[in-house]
């Protein structure tokens, strides 16, 4: 469980402090226009940038105050592509990070239908397939680092995890993370830039404006068609009777 | 149902894992290397010859007092290169990097060339104050760089403030040594070029004995990286997440490379492509993982360097070419090709 307490940054990127609380099981969508400060509060709960104003705690603890290497046992990040210089196997790089047994591995890359490229070099991918390779790899270090005591599974942070995939690959992947979630009490926080996507399998959504968190809640009240055409200047279309009754959010033409 | 998944690379299941069947093989071909190293050369010596003392006075001298330090210095300085090859490589996590960019080689140069131009004595202390002056310039430019990347901290801006600060040392360091040239004298010249193309012709036990302890101390730290090194490949937020102190390993990293590799140029020169080409070649042999990768570099950049040193002793004897010169006119061309092939298959 992490818990905010008034917790922000001051420099540019500022981030305005808020509270707040990510509890393991739920899977919690981060979503706001771009430059809205949602990787940096990615990163803030992460660990990477700590926070200047307030206090993070993460399972109790100030999460300044965790050793780094006990902290990665506790929450994993999938960031944004970056590029990799060598090529390397796919299992090798899901193991990157931690010591996994190989019937994880294995079960990881059927997750995310990636065994078919086990062992192709990760150069040779496409985006999305490379996209779910780290997504893998980030769960690998969370489940095999985790310590035979820990109450939940732990943290697993992801910025838009699905911006390279296409809709089968985002639902098969939307899916798995709710499974995690519910099968390893794990807490997933997921950055995303599909609002209907977030509506759909979010328990909650906090929403980013201008370095702020402007809303927090159920994902069918924080997404409203005013609030949202508003904050993006866009010109929306609200369509009812959504998957399970939930509206849907469309561009107008 | 769940498909098998063969293991990764470096972590075979076999009884005598890859790694251990990669580095045995090494090492015997290092060992058979420095082997004939030692029994070929302008005065050829039979090791039996010298263990039943039927050798004269002057081969027994000659082995050893100036051939094995020689190979000695071969294998750790040829370690060194190929091995903090590999670590800048796996720092910058770019494959054409080498220790040259921090512009390491290139302040020792210029130190160097400033003592055999302004303090040049005779004999044995123009030596030595070309070793101390060699470790100096590579230890000052160590402090430049290492201070630069203390206060960049964290974040991908450090390592592209590491790569502009070592293009400016090489560059100012360039055109020192240009000056220094002009207004050097013609013996002078001549001993500043022949410093500048490398070669371990200064190996003495008493300059050897400081690289025999220096060096390995630098190679352990190294190696003691591997799997952070690993780590870092992620991009240094996610290795954060995944337990990496970021800073700490770069800090590590540049001070082994700047005491290994400043010891190396001070004693033998610059060796040319030995650090970007050891690690180049075994990356696609081996793949990328460090655990493996730095180990066997640095065997592979100790024997390739005994090798050329031992062609440099003998293709021309009882002349000898500069072993830097050897390598870099049989690196080039080779690592041009690797390029090629690579553009192609892209």
């Amino acid at each position: 469980m992490l818990t905010l307490h008034q917790a922000g940054l001051l420099n540019t990127p500022a981030l305005a402090p808020f509270d707040g609380t990510i509890r393991p099981g739920e899977l919690l969508s981060i979503v706001g226009p771009n430059g809205a400060g949602k990787s940096t509060l990615l990163s803030m709960l992460s660990g990477f940038r700590p926070s200047e104003q307030g206090e993070l705690h993460l399972d109790g603890k100030p999460l300044r105050e965790w050793p780094i290497t006990e902290l990665a046992s506790r929450r994993a990040l999938v960031a944004q592509q970056e590029p990799l210089g060598f090529d390397w196997q796919v299992t090798e790089l899901v193991c990157l990070g931690s010591n996994p047994e190989q019937a994880l591995v294995a079960e990881l890359l059927d997750d995310l239908d990636l065994s078919h490229l086990a062992n192709r070099s990760v150069l040779s991918l496409s985006g999305g397939e490379r996209q779910r390779v780290m997504v893998a790899r980030g769960a690998c270090q969370l489940l095999s680092r985790r310590s035979p005591t820990a109450r939940d599974g732990g943290l697993l942070l992801l910025d838009e995890p699905t911006s390279a995939l296409d809709i089968g690959q985002q639902q098969r992947l939307m899916r798995q993370l709710r499974t995690w979630a519910v099968q390893h009490r794990m807490a997933v926080v997921c950055v995303l830039h599909d609002l209907n996507l977030a509506g759909t399998y979010a328990d909650r959504v906090w929403l980013m404006h201008q370095g702020q968190r402007i809303d927090h809640g159920l994902p069918h009240l924080v997404l409203n068609p005013s609030t949202i055409a508003d904050i993006y200047s866009a010109e929306l279309q609200h369509i009812e009777g959504g998957p399970q009754g939930k509206p849907l959010l469309a561009l107008a033409p | 149902m769940i498909p098998s998944v063969s293991y990764p690379r470096y972590r075979s299941v076999l009884p005598l894992s890859r790694s251990t069947r990669v580095l045995s093989g090494l090492t015997l071909a290092l060992l058979i290397a420095l082997g004939w190293g030692a029994t070929t050369g302008a005065l050829g010596v039979s090791p039996w010859a010298l263990l039943s003392g039927e050798a004269n006075a002057l081969s027994v001298q000659v082995w050893w007092q100036l051939r094995l330090p020689r190979l000695l210095l071969g294998v750790v300085v040829g370690a060194m290169l190929a091995g903090s090859g590999a670590a800048m490589q796996g720092l910058f996590r770019n494959p054409l990097a080498d220790p040259t960019l921090l512009g390491l080689a290139s302040g020792a140069g210029l130190f160097v060339a400033l003592w055999i131009v302004l303090f040049q004595g005779s004999g044995a202390a123009s030596l030595y104050g070309q070793f101390a002056a060699g470790f100096l310039g590579a230890l000052s430019v160590c402090v430049i760089v290492f201070g630069l990347a203390k206060r960049q901290g964290g974040g991908s801006a450090a390592v592209m403030t590491l790569l502009l600060a070592g293009l400016a040392i090489n560059t100012l360091a360039g055109a020192g040594g240009g000056l220094l040239a002009f207004i050097a004298s013609d013996e002078q010249l001549r001993q500043l070029s022949l410093w500048g193309m490398g070669s371990l012709t200064n190996s003495l036990w008493s300059t050897t004995a400081l690289a025999l302890v220096l060096i390995p101390l630098a190679l352990w730290m190294l190696l003691r990286s591997a799997s952070e090194l690993d780590l870092l490949q992620l991009g240094e937020t996610t290795a954060h997440a995944a337990g990496l102190d970021a800073p700490r390993l770069k800090r590590r990293i540049v001070v082994a490379t700047s005491l290994g590799v400043g010891l190396c140029v001070a004693l033998t020169g610059v060796i040319g492509f030995l650090g970007l080409l050891v690690p180049h070649c075994l990356r696609l042999w081996l793949g990328p993982g460090h655990r493996l990768l730095l180990p066997a570099s640095m065997l592979g950049g100790a024997l390739l360097l005994v090798v050329a040193d031992t062609l440099a002793r003998t293709l021309g004897a009882p002349a000898e070419i500069p072993v830097g010169l050897l390598t870099s006119l049989l690196g080039g061309p080779y690592f041009l090709y690797l390029l090629m092939r690579r553009s192609r298959s892209c």
